[in-house]
């Protein structure tokens, strides 16, 4: 139940930062074209975590539609589709005019998408992640200020260049916090 | 104790060193792929908020890891390493040295082993439920044990082949005994028809000098004016000689007619020795194997281990006329013969004709429950009707010869089919 509870989550996580890394929808044959492999990855890697693992019995005695189909799934088990959801939906991403709170959004989205496939495709409790809340709550807190630090106009003159700075340190202490754990 | 459950050994199980391997789990091969691809668009398109969707990645995967163990110790046994079909067992399964690592435990079963739900390992120790779903020598499988790291980027992974559990087959239900009207004399549960020190009322007689006196019957001494004596049944058991068919193995795994087969030798052994019977028993497979009859909750073990022996290893006869060249201890004559069969074997059927021939009782049980499958055109049905019939040929054959068949569909209990003839004893005929 677990399990499936975080496959669930998975593919919405998916659909969702497939969704909002392509709007506002742009015109043009490689948005397009990602947008496309960012829907397949999306929907394979959601297919891989509701097939489980591979059946053990022999494939020797199964009629050949059965057996196409099992080496179609076998396909789907062996390529990583959760990597190429991720590598398309942050292209696609990219394609766009700066928006760094959207970015942001995304970041913290497929962050969430990648701990629900580990879930999903190791069968654990979301308590296993207890250990890593430290380093994540860190990281997400990184990324606020990343977007903090590029929200802010490029000339906004000794202002903007002080809470560069300050972002800088912050950055800094909060990994050095977060190391030794 | 129930010799069942009784270990080979006698002692717990030894827990053996094994070196796992380490790898980059999935999740941190994931991890690396959105930080790398955060980080190369936030150069290429000079946008730092790409950096910040790398940065919890980064983070996670530049953290410091625990001691990686060199080896575990592992130990898995299962809590009876003899088991009916379809009863549950449990893997008894404990991990030592796995250090800070979380342990996830796998049974990759073989064939006709179902696990059950997976516990977790608390302690270091954990029972994996299982059962078997169908009779024979089976291996458990493969557990393979995932150790993660606290961050869970580390993955490192032992497999374990699991041990070979001896499955029974599940005996059928039955309450009933056909008994034959000619016993052999040595001391049972059966009232014959020769008079003797049993418990069964036969009749009266008169007295004579050299008769025990606790038996008089004062009643009728005193209507007809002499010293009259109740006389009891002797009782005897018999010999039972079971034949299971288990040259067919057709139709859905599980309740093909050897399963059937088996399920009624098992019923049979164990309603006959339940009453100080002695049975035997002939498994007809690629060869005979075969266990003269014998007592006892041990002879049922024994006939029950006859039943799993591989036949590449333990056969003694060659199938051609091999029951009827068995000696004499294992095929006692006089005995009741009951055969587990579906009739699919032709050298089988002319044994059976053989046997009653030489003046056994024989009592056939059949067993098939299944039916050649294929396309349902005009051709395939007409085959499939010619084998019917066939198949009815070769039945009404044996009732011709006064060998009485009855159909077991392997559901009901045995009770049933063989009611004709456990209402009264089954008459011996030379």
């Amino acid at each position: 139940m677990t399990a499936a509870r975080s496959a669930s989550a998975a593919g919405l996580l998916a659909a969702a930062c497939v969704a909002w890394s392509a709007i506002p929808l742009t015109a043009g044959g490689a948005g397009t074209a990602l947008l496309a492999a960012a829907i397949a990855c999306a929907v394979l890697s959601a297919a891989r975590l509701a097939l489980g693992a591979s059946p053990a019995e022999p494939v020797a005695f199964l009629n050949p539609v059965v057996r196409a189909g099992r080496t179609l799934a076998d396909l789907a088990r062996v390529l990583p589709w959760a990597e190429g959801t991720v590598v398309a939906v942050l292209v696609l991403e990219a394609l766009h005019r700066s928006r760094p709170w959207h970015t942001g959004l995304l970041g913290a989205a497929l962050l969430a998408y990648l701990f629900a496939t580990h879930l999903a495709e190791t069968r654990a409790r979301p308590s296993v992640l207890r250990p890593q809340a430290p380093l994540i709550a860190a990281g997400v807190g990184l990324l606020a200020l990343a977007v903090g630090a590029a929200t802010l106009p490029a000339g906004t003159g000794s202002t903007g260049a002080l809470i560069a700075v300050l972002a800088a340190l912050a950055a800094i202490v909060v990994a050095g916090l977060a190391l030794p754990l | 104790m129930d010799p069942r459950r009784a270990q080979p050994t006698g002692t717990a199980p030894q827990a053996s060193q094994v070196r796992p391997v380490w790898s980059l789990s999935a999740h941190a091969a994931r991890l690396i792929t959105l930080a790398l691809t955060g980080l190369i668009i936030a150069v290429i398109t000079r946008r730092p908020e790409f950096v910040g969707v790398a940065a919890p990645a980064v983070l996670l995967l530049t953290a410091r890891r625990p001691e990686r163990p060199e080896r575990i110790g592992v130990s898995a046994s299962p809590s009876a390493m003899r088991l009916s079909e379809d009863e549950q067992a449990d893997l008894q399964v404990t991990v030592t040295g796995y250090g800070d690592h979380s342990v996830d435990l796998i049974v990759h079963p073989r064939f006709a082993v179902v696990p059950g739900a997976a516990g977790g390992l608390g302690d270091g120790a954990s029972s994996l439920p299982f059962h078997i779903g169908r009779s024979g020598r089976r291996s458990l499988g493969v557990l393979e044990i995932m150790l993660r790291d606290r961050w869970r980027l580390i993955e490192g992974r032992v497999t374990v082949e699991l041990p070979t559990v001896d499955c029974y087959p599940r005996p059928a239900a039955q309450q009933t005994r056909v008994v034959l009207s000619r016993l052999p004399s040595r001391l049972g549960d059966h009232p014959s028809r020769s008079s003797g020190e049993g418990m069964e009322f036969t009749g009266v007689r008169e007295f004579v000098p050299g008769d025990r006196q606790r038996r008089i019957n004062w009643p009728a001494t005193t209507r007809r004016g002499r010293l009259q004596l109740n006389t009891f049944a002797a009782e005897r058991t018999q010999n039972v000689v079971i034949i299971a068919d288990a040259s067919s193995d057709v139709g859905e795994p599980g309740s093909t007619p050897l399963d059937l087969a088996f399920r009624g030798s098992a019923a049979a052994a164990h309603a006959y020795l339940a009453v100080r019977d002695r049975v035997g028993l002939v498994v007809y497979q690629r060869s005979v194997r075969w266990i003269a009859p014998g007592l006892g909750a041990r002879h049922y073990y024994r006939l029950m281990d006859l039943m799993l022996a591989d036949p590449r290893v333990t056969g003694r006869l060659s199938l051609a006329g091999g029951i009827t060249r068995l000696p004499r201890a294992a095929l006692p004559s006089g005995s009741l013969i009951l055969v587990f069969s579906p009739l699919l074997d032709r050298r089988l059927v002319e044994t059976v004709r053989d046997l009653r021939e030489r003046g056994f009782s024989i009592l056939i049980i059949d067993v098939l429950n299944a039916e050649p499958s294929g396309r349902t055109d005009g051709l395939s049905s007409l085959a499939r009707r010619i084998w019917r019939m066939e198949q009815e040929a070769i039945r009404f054959s044996l009732r011709e010869l006064g060998i009485p068949l009855v159909r077991w569909d392997g559901v009901q209990s045995l009770d049933e089919p063989l009611a004709p003839y456990t209402r009264r004893v089954m008459v011996s005929r030379r």
